[in-house]
């Protein structure tokens, strides 16, 4: 389970986030939808502490987040990253390592796998992911699709309990977008736990299990994908669907 | 409000900075500790070592003291024979010391001579802060001209105009010579002042930047007259003056030892024989009226020659021994100084990137206390000169040393303080060059590394710095190439490397072009192996960038 409880955050005078609540349970697909600017990434980066926040909770399993800064808070983030992934609208793979050693990286230097069991789940991965032939490549000289698939299969090699995934098709040509997607609905299919940031509104209504709909920092609307887009409750959530070019019937 | 960025410090980082800090103090300390402790206090301890340890420049130092032409490993000259005679007198052996002329009175200051023996004249400051001999020599100084012009004959013509121009001297910087021209043109005679006694005279033999004439020790003249052909004294010798030794005030027993040694050696005419052999005798020295004959009976004005054959005639003098050969003679000693060189830049050059990285993370990753300072260390060292920080590592830290620790007469040698000074200097800018480095990082590495459970320090360690390392490796080549010429200013704190080497010699054999053309050769190749390499990374760079 991760909870979010009322979670505060300010920019200088501005409040990006004006107390969001929301649960992902076990398994569930949950898809942060909204305009520009409304606090989707902000939200998804205060799970594993890209961002701090200023009040309220976050709870990973039986890791509490809280808002104040120090030695608590950084053991419980260690904690938190080390069960929930990220993957990045720009892949931030690690320019200098082969794709094998991405992967690899973190099992080995965070969870002290031994370097063979790291690389034999590393090679099952990039075969699940449909890079098993690109092992040896640079990330460098990948396509942008080939290297979002990559820092997939570099989160799921530490057995994520969750993954937040911030845009991870929006630096991606429409062809590439498909590729991506298709892995994430496989991960979907598998009971993978996700908390997905996008603008794949198909990803939306044919794979999450809940969609949220975020607006000046408040959650507008939360809903299963057919509530969202076949009967939406709120004006915000019409404005924003039609401004994206989905209908609603 | 808070500062939205993930800035949680992780206390890794900061404790393996600790960790690298305390290695850094060993290493300091090591320096310091396995230095030679050489506070000596008075002529006991002398007797107790068994050498006299006197100091002088032998850069240009013919006749005082000079490379023998022989044996360039060797040095000859009248203070060699006489710091001979002074330490035959206590019983012990004399061991030479090379300091730059200006520094040896604070090498006397820091214990690491006994003596000085250079030239020094006789001044009222001197006295008051030194202990200073009797005269050993009686010193005048001789106006020399360019035989072709006839336009100066004396010292009067100086004060004369030439097309409305001031007439230019040359002297040696902060000598006797430069006072009494001071004193005698006032406002009418424009000075060029030298650090060499020979670069003064080749200046005004090839009439460079328009001087007219040079005013010179007459020993020094009387040397080197024969490699200067173009020159001619003009007048009589003026300005009549003393070299004088030196030691620290306390230590009167030596200066004792000192003035009887002198005494001794010029009633006997044992100090006569060695100027002679100089050819740098003549009556002026009998002035103190000390000489006397077999039965201790004073000679007067009639002085007999030393051997008493009549004439006596220099069989040291001043030979320039230019040409090819030259390099076949003293090249061996260039390419040992060179080792030097090499050795202070390997040694040095780790320190400095140590230190440098990490004041570069201290600056971008530590809290406040540890990036102010930080910063204020990069500011500090780069704006201050390197010959600055060597002097203020050599000279003051032994001081601060005593102040902390009286009494356990810690000190700091020649060497190590140069280490320290050129790793020091060059610290700020490897700093520089890896702040750069880490900052060219884009974010989004430091945020995929600690999305994945990475410490900041872990993330720093296998994602950022390996990523910088290749961006700073060309930048870093370029700067360990400058350290190796730089550490020429070394010289000051009496590291005598390759330039250093190359002064002495080319001064003494006046062969600057053959050995001026060879040292280049050696740097050129100590450094264009790190310049093909400083190419190579960046050409590997621009590749990896292009893939």
């Amino acid at each position: 389970m991760i909870e979010l409880s009322n979670i505060v955050k300010c920019y200088q005078q501005h409040e990006v986030l004006r107390g969001v609540s929301l649960t992902v349970g076990d398994g569930e697909v949950c898809v942060l939808l909204g305009p520009s600017g409304g606090g989707k990434s902000t939200l998804l980066r205060t799970i594993n502490g890209l961002e701090s926040f200023d009040s309220g909770s976050i709870r990973v399993g039986d890791v509490v987040l809280n808002a104040a800064a120090g030695p608590e808070r950084d053991a419980a983030l260690l904690q938190i990253r080390k069960r929930v992934g990220m993957v990045f609208q720009q892949f931030n793979l690690f320019p200098h390592r082969s794709v094998l050693q991405n992967i690899t990286e973190a099992p080995v230097h965070v969870l002290r796998q031994p370097r063979d069991v790291a690389v034999q789940n590393a090679r099952r991965i990039l075969a699940r992911v449909g890079m098993a032939d690109k092992e040896n490549a640079r990330p460098g000289s990948l396509s942008g699709g080939q290297q979002q698939r990559v820092a997939i299969a570099r989160t799921l090699a530490m057995n994520p309990e969750a993954i937040l995934f911030d845009e991870p098709t929006s630096a991606l040509d429409p062809r590439t977008t498909a590729e991506v997607i298709g892995v994430m609905s496989d991960l979907a299919a598998s009971g993978q736990r996700m908390i997905v940031v996008t603008h794949a509104m198909s990803f939306a209504r044919t794979v999450a299990h809940k969609v949220h709909i975020l607006h000046a920092g408040r959650i507008a609307e939360s809903g299963p994908p057919e509530q969202i887009f076949g009967n939406p409750q709120e004006s915000i959530t019409r404005e924003f669907l039609s401004e994206a070019g989905e209908r609603h019937s | 409000m808070k500062k939205s960025a993930p800035l949680h410090k992780s206390r890794r980082l900061i404790h393996t900075g600790n960790r690298l800090l305390v290695v850094v103090s060993v290493l300091a300390v090591c320096l310091i500790v396995s230095s030679t402790a050489v506070a000596i206090d008075g002529l006991d301890k002398i007797r107790q070592r068994g050498t006299l340890v006197w100091g002088a420049d032998q850069e240009g130092g013919g006749p005082f003291v000079y490379p023998n032409p022989n044996d360039p490993t060797q040095r000859i000259g009248f203070e060699v024979e006489l710091a001979e005679l002074i330490a035959e007198h206590i019983g012990v052996k004399a061991e030479f010391s090379q300091g730059q002329w200006d520094k040896l009175p604070d090498l006397l200051d820091r214990g690491d001579i006994d003596i000085v023996l250079n030239g020094y004249e006789w001044t009222t400051n001197r006295a008051a802060r030194y202990g200073v001999s009797i005269p050993y020599y009686i010193y005048e100084l001789q106006l020399l001209g360019r035989t072709a012009d006839g336009s100066l004959a004396a010292w009067e013509d100086l004060l004369k105009p030439v097309d409305g121009q001031k007439r230019k001297v040359s002297v040696l910087g902060g000598s006797a010579a430069q006072d009494y021209v001071e004193r005698f043109g006032g406002d009418n005679i424009e000075i060029a002042l030298f650090e060499g006694a020979t670069d003064a005279m080749e200046a005004t033999e090839l009439a460079l930047s328009g001087i007219d004439a040079n005013v010179q020790d007459l020993p020094i003249w009387v040397f080197y007259a024969k490699g200067f052909s173009q020159l001619r004294p003009l007048g009589t010798p003026v300005g009549r003056g003393y070299y004088v030794a030196m030691t620290r005030k306390s230590d009167k027993d030596l200066l004792k030892a000192v003035n009887e040694t002198l005494v001794a050696a010029l009633q006997d005419g044992r100090l006569r024989r060695i100027f002679e052999k100089y050819g740098i005798w003549n009556e002026t020295q009998t002035l103190r009226g000390l000489e006397t004959d077999a039965t201790g009976s004073f000679v007067g004005n009639s002085v007999p020659a030393a051997d008493g054959s009549g004439e006596a005639v220099a069989t040291e003098s001043y030979t320039p021994s230019g040409g090819w050969n030259v390099i076949q003679q003293r090249g061996g000693l260039l390419v040992r100084s060179a080792g030097m060189t090499v050795l202070l830049s390997i040694t040095a050059m780790p320190i400095a990137v140590l230190i440098g990285l990490l004041i570069a993370l201290a600056r971008l990753y530590g809290p406040w206390y540890l990036g102010k300072p930080a910063a204020v260390y990069v500011e500090i060292v780069r704006g201050t000169p390197l010959v600055l920080q060597l002097y203020l590592i050599y000279f003051l830290v032994p001081k601060l040393l005593d102040t902390i620790f009286p009494g356990m007469e810690l000190t700091i040698n020649a060497f190590a303080a140069a280490v320290m000074g050129l790793a020091i200097n060059y610290s700020a800018y490897e700093a520089e060059i890896y702040r750069g480095g880490i900052q060219a990082i884009p974010r989004g590495q430091m945020e995929a590394a600690i999305s994945l459970g990475m410490s900041r320090s872990l993330a720093l360690r296998r994602v950022i710095i390996p990523q910088a390392t290749r961006l700073v490796l060309p930048p870093m080549t370029n700067d360990f190439i400058a350290l190796f010429k730089d550490t020429a200013v070394c010289s000051v704190i009496t590291v005598v490397e390759l330039s250093k080497q190359y002064y002495i010699q080319a001064r003494s054999a006046g062969a600057i072009v053959e050995l001026g053309l060879l040292t280049a050769l050696l740097y050129l190749a100590m450094s264009y192996p790190l310049s093909v390499l400083s190419n190579r990374l960046e050409k590997n760079l621009n590749q990896e960038r292009r893939a």
